[in-house]
């Protein structure tokens, strides 16, 4: 589903041009969930954000779903976002403006991927049903970050990247969201790339990776 | 305080500035915000002091203050040895005066004024006198052939004459070379000495003789002196501009005041931001031991420091834009009041120090709310969001309960108003009544909204939705564009409906063919004289006498009470029958709104005006319309003028000529009866020439104005690049769901839209109600002129289509800068933000 090929990304500093990635290969395939550690400033989050096309790398191709990243424009990438790769991050995002339900609701309606029975089961396990006419101002940290993981699942995209999701929350929840998220992921059929600094939280997941001095290990340093 | 405080101190004054660093613009706007205040506010002081310092100035123009004038009983001018002989008499006090009307070669009509500068009484002009005494005016030059002829420089500009040139007549003759007259108390009129003054105009008489300040020792002794001929009037023309000009005064600086009031609602909205942004700022200073004390103090001081360089940098603007404004209020002043206002403008300490305390005030006034809600809290906030959209409800519901109290303190001043400042007072509760109670209503209005479109598809109910999360930094935009918008719709209505009434007006009035005002015209003879018989259907010759009635120069006019325009007189307001019993010898007088408005005349009241054969009464039959007079007057029968008054002057001739007949022949036996061209106009002429008067008149409203809403939009850009730099990891999120770049701008615009088309909507009804006030209250209060109020959507349109004007330009100014910012705030996703 995702295939990232000899990928480099530099960034200007003022004390000069840092290599952040220096030629990193990664593929996952559909229903595989992988995680992605490192410490601070490794370039987890960088990765992340080329995969979703948020930017461009320097060097080297991303595929997602077989189609490379670089062939395509704004509109095609946010195209992309909207029904094949969906973020879910540390900051919830939620629309303040719209309830709950509509929260849920917002990303299939972008795609016009509407699935009520799916929606249902959603609400239905991340214990979000008595919370739907609420708005986001009115839902603890733990509720607002079931509701973005509820929004970014609904669609069933291809591909999940996900930044810290549970970085938000205390100790106990980050175990119940993090089992309850991947499940979540596996019923949607989706593949997952998650970025955490908690070995606790990706041991949850199929594989675990490594961002080293720009590379991928297969083993912690 | 200790020696480590100010260093403290100096610290965290750096800390908060540094936030300018990283946000140029909002130092730009904040700045933008108060220079606009300041500047538009500065500029109308600059040009009312200038021109109240004017007034004093212009009590020369050659014998408005004269103590008396000397003129020929039987119109022919006086005789210049009759002026020497009083001169070698001993009446040093005594100064000739010429005044004539003439064309130029393209028809444009001129006012000559002259007199012998040597003349003049000490202390009014002459040599080393006060109002000649201007370096580049060479006096000599002046009295000595070829002699000058000075031009006011704006009549200079409008004729298009050089320094040196020679003004060609329409005749052929020439004016002495020009030169442009740094003074310009002669008014609109060319200045000359009286001997050139006669060889120009081919005449052997003054005018008249003017007479400086006398005793009522030397009065008598003049009185005495005069040959037969000659008589003697006290000055009834003495101006007090000062007072008659004080309501236009008070309107610009009312006007002038809503200009600041809009700026400042920019300057509440930058400070507001940068205080939101720069909470993390606050708050870690006061995690780290800085007292609240020493916070205030470094805000205090920020103040200060924005409050001098704004207040400097305004000034400096209004003095530029008093520059640009002045020829618009000179035009005004000098067609309403015949007041003339000089060209050099200059900055007066008391301008510069109000303005420098109104910013501070301002200032205060803007940081004071947000700064105690910032320094009362707790130094680390709960900071829920939703205890943000309780506050936010709550500042809707504070300024609602505001908007309620200055609404009946406005039903309170409504019912006591005597005053013009009292009508302005009341102008500016019912608009910041309106302006605050704008927030509550757009949410409600936002509200409603949102259950209709409950069943709409999702991303449409949250593109509106949005707006939820825009009224907040909105709101204070909107109030600043309410008001922006009311102001221009009511004085926009009020200045259609005048133009209108006034249109209408002249149609009435000015219903014989030409018009003339000739000096050297036996009118009677004229009329009589059985060779104009062919051509000449109708004349009427007009009479009058000035008087001084409730302390003001006051004319009245003797009418034929045969001719079309008197018997067609349109009356404001009167009682039954009124024209049939004034002309019918009945006592009856007619009276201009003035009388009525300003002087306190009621329909029916006894005025008793003060005759030859002393005080006589008159019964107030009717009052009619006299747009654009400053002054009370009042209409008799011919008859019963000359019947009271000895010394009646003639004040013009209409003309109605024959069917078939055109203006050539009449103007031609006018000529030929001695009239010189420039002494009659036609009646299209009048109206045109009166209609660009009133435009003129009206240019300063409408430039304060179109300047009120370009303030009132960059309040608008100010909103949403706040919305836009706060929002913007936002919008980067939503762009990782796959939300267009269209979509984004849809989510930004349609909210700005919506909450726009509502304020414009609320401003309409505002508008009307405003120039209701301003036509019935404050018009009358002002001027004393009364006139239908005629509402139009036409303003509503067009400032409907100027909002949508601006909102545009602001969207393409937010849109540069989303494209700009996005992809590093997309870069950024999933960092600490």
């Amino acid at each position: 589903m995702l295939s990232v090929s000899g990928v480099v990304k530099r960034y200007a500093q003022p004390e000069g041009e840092v290599t952040v990635l220096a030629g990193v290969d990664l593929s996952i395939a559909s229903g595989e969930a992988v995680a992605l550690l490192g410490e601070s400033g490794s370039g987890k989050s960088t990765l992340l954000h080329l995969a979703a096309g948020l930017d461009t790398p320097d060097a080297g191709i991303i595929q997602v779903g077989g189609q490379a990243l670089a062939a395509m424009d704004d509109r095609a990438l946010a195209a992309l976002r909207r029904g094949t790769v969906s973020l879910v991050f540390q900051q919830f995002h939620l629309i303040g403006t719209l309830s709950v339900a509509d929260n849920i609701r917002f990303q299939a309606a972008l795609c016009g991927r509407l699935d009520a029975a799916f929606e249902a089961e959603l609400i239905d396990r991340l214990g979000l049903a008595t919370q739907l006419d609420k708005y986001p101002h009115q839902l603890s940290g733990g509720q607002q970050q079931r509701v973005a993981i509820a929004r970014a699942l609904l669609h069933r995209p291809a591909l999940v990247l996900a930044d810290e999701p549970t970085g938000n929350l205390d100790e106990r929840s980050s175990g119940a969201v993090m089992a309850l998220f991947r499940d979540l992921v596996k019923a949607a059929g989706s593949a997952l790339l998650m970025v955490t600094h908690s070995r606790d939280m990706a041991d949850y997941l199929d594989r675990r990776l490594w961002l080293r001095e720009g590379r991928l290990h297969h083993e912690p340093g | 305080m200790n020696r480590a405080e100010p260093e403290r101190l100096g610290g965290v004054i750096r800390a908060l500035l540094s936030h300018y660093w990283r946000h140029p613009w909002q130092a730009v706007f904040l700045l933008a915000g108060l220079v606009a205040g300041v500047a538009l506010w500065s500029a109308v002081q600059i040009i009312n002091s200038h021109a109240r310092a004017s007034y004093a100035e212009a009590d020369f123009v050659l014998g408005a203050q004269a103590s008396h004038w000397i003129r020929s009983r039987s119109g022919a001018g006086v005789a210049q040895a009759d002026y020497i002989a009083l001169r070698r008499a001993g009446f040093r006090q005594v100064f000739p005066v010429v005044q004539a009307r003439v064309s130029t070669a393209d028809n444009a009509p001129l006012a000559i004024i002259a007199t012998d500068l040597l003349a003049l009484p000490a202390g009014m002009a002459g040599e080393g006198g006060d109002a000649f005494d201007n370096a580049s005016l060479d006096w000599q030059a002046f009295v000595q052939p070829p002699y000058q002829a000075w031009f006011p420089a704006a009549v200079a500009s409008e004729l298009g004459i050089a320094e040196g040139e020679q003004l060609a007549l329409h005749d052929g003759r020439r004016l002495p070379p020009a030169v442009i007259a740094a003074r310009e108390q002669q008014g609109r009129q060319i200045f000359m000495d009286v001997g050139a003054a006669l060889s120009l105009l081919g005449r052997d008489r003054f005018t008249a003789l003017a007479v400086g300040p006398a005793s009522p020792d030397d009065v008598a002794r003049l009185a005495a002196a005069l040959p037969a001929d000659l008589m003697l009037d006290a000055n009834q023309q003495r101006l007090d501009l000062t007072q008659l000009t004080a309501s236009l005064h008070t309107q610009l600086t009312a006007m002038s005041l809503l200009s600041f009031a809009v700026g400042l609602f920019i300057v509440f909205n930058a400070v507001r931001f940068s205080l939101w942004y720069r909470r993390p700022t606050l708050r870690t200073l006061r995690l780290v031991g800085v007292s609240v004390r020493a916070l205030a103090l470094a805000i205090v001081a920020e103040t200060l420091a924005w409050s001098v360089l704004g207040s400097a940098l305004g000034l400096l603007a209004g003095l530029g834009i008093s520059h640009a404004l002045l020829p618009s209020v000179s035009a005004s002043l000098q067609n309403l009041y015949g007041a003339v206002v000089g060209a050099d403008l200059l900055l007066d300490p008391v301008t510069i120090a109000i303005a420098w305390g109104m910013t501070l005030v301002g200032l205060a006034f803007a940081l004071a709310w947000p700064l105690l809600l910032q320094l009362r809290g707790p130094v680390l906030p709960g900071g829920s969001a939703s205890a943000g959209v309780m506050a936010e409800a709550r500042a809707r519901r504070v300024l609602l309960v505001g908007a309620g109290a200055l609404a009946l303190a406005a039903a309170g001043v409504y019912w006591q108003m005597g005053t013009v400042i009292e009508g302005f007072v009341l102008l500016g509760l019912v608009l910041f009544a309106a302006a605050w109670a704008l927030p509550q209503a757009l949410a409600s209005a936002h509200r409603l909204l949102g259950r209709a479109l409950a069943g709409a598809p999702l991303v449409q109910r949250w593109i509106v939705s949005d707006g939820w999360a825009q009224l907040p930094a909105l709101r204070t935009a909107m109030m600043a564009l309410l008001l922006a918008l009311t102001a221009n719709l009511g004085v926009e209505t009020l200045v259609g409906s005048f133009r209108t009434a006034l249109a209408g007006w002249l149609d009435q009035r000015i219903g014989a063919d030409i018009y003339v005002n000739s000096a050297q015209l036996d009118t009677r003879r004229f009329v009589a004289d059985p060779v104009n018989a062919d051509w000449l259907a109708t004349a009427h010759a007009r009479t009058g006498v000035t008087i001084r009635w409730q302390g003001r120069p006051t004319k009245v006019y003797g009418l034929d009470i045969t001719t079309p325009d008197t018997r067609a007189l349109p009356l404001a307001q009167a009682e039954p029958d009124a024209l049939a019993r004034w002309a019918g010898g009945d006592r009856r007088i007619l009276a201009n709104e003035q009388a009525h408005y300003l002087g306190g005349l009621r329909l029916g009241q006894t005025v008793t005006l003060p005759t030859d054969g002393g005080a006589t009464d008159y019964t107030v039959a009717g009052f009619f319309h006299d747009y654009g007079n400053p002054y009370f007057q009042f209409y008799l029968p011919r008859e019963e003028v000359a019947r009271r008054w000895r010394d009646v002057q003639s004040t013009g001739l209409a003309l109605w000529l024959k069917p078939g007949e055109d203006n050539e022949t009449a103007e031609a036996a006018l000529v030929a009866a001695g009239a010189q061209p420039g002494e009659w106009f036609a009646q299209g002429d009048i109206k045109r020439l009166s209609m660009k008067i009133f435009d003129r008149t009206f240019a300063m409203t409408a430039a304060m104005n179109t300047l009120t809403l370009l303030v009132a939009g960059a309040a608008l850009l100010t909103a949403l690049l706040a919305i836009l730099h706060e929002r913007l990891p936002e919008f980067a999120q939503w762009r990782a769901l796959g939300v267009t770049r269209r979509e984004l701008l849809r989510v930004i615009a349609v909210p700005l839209a919506l909450f726009v088309t509502l304020t414009w909507l609320a401003a309409i009804p505002l508008g009307a109600l405003l120039s209701w006030l301003l036509i019935h209250d404050l018009n009358v209060m002002s001027f004393g002129w009364s006139m239908p109020m005629l509402w139009s959507p036409q303003p509503a349109l067009k400032l409907g289509l100027l909002s949508a004007g601006i909102v545009v330009l602001v969207l393409m100014i937010v849109l540069s800068q989303l494209t700009r910012k996005l992809p590093q705030a997309m870069a950024q996703l999933g960092s600490a933000q």
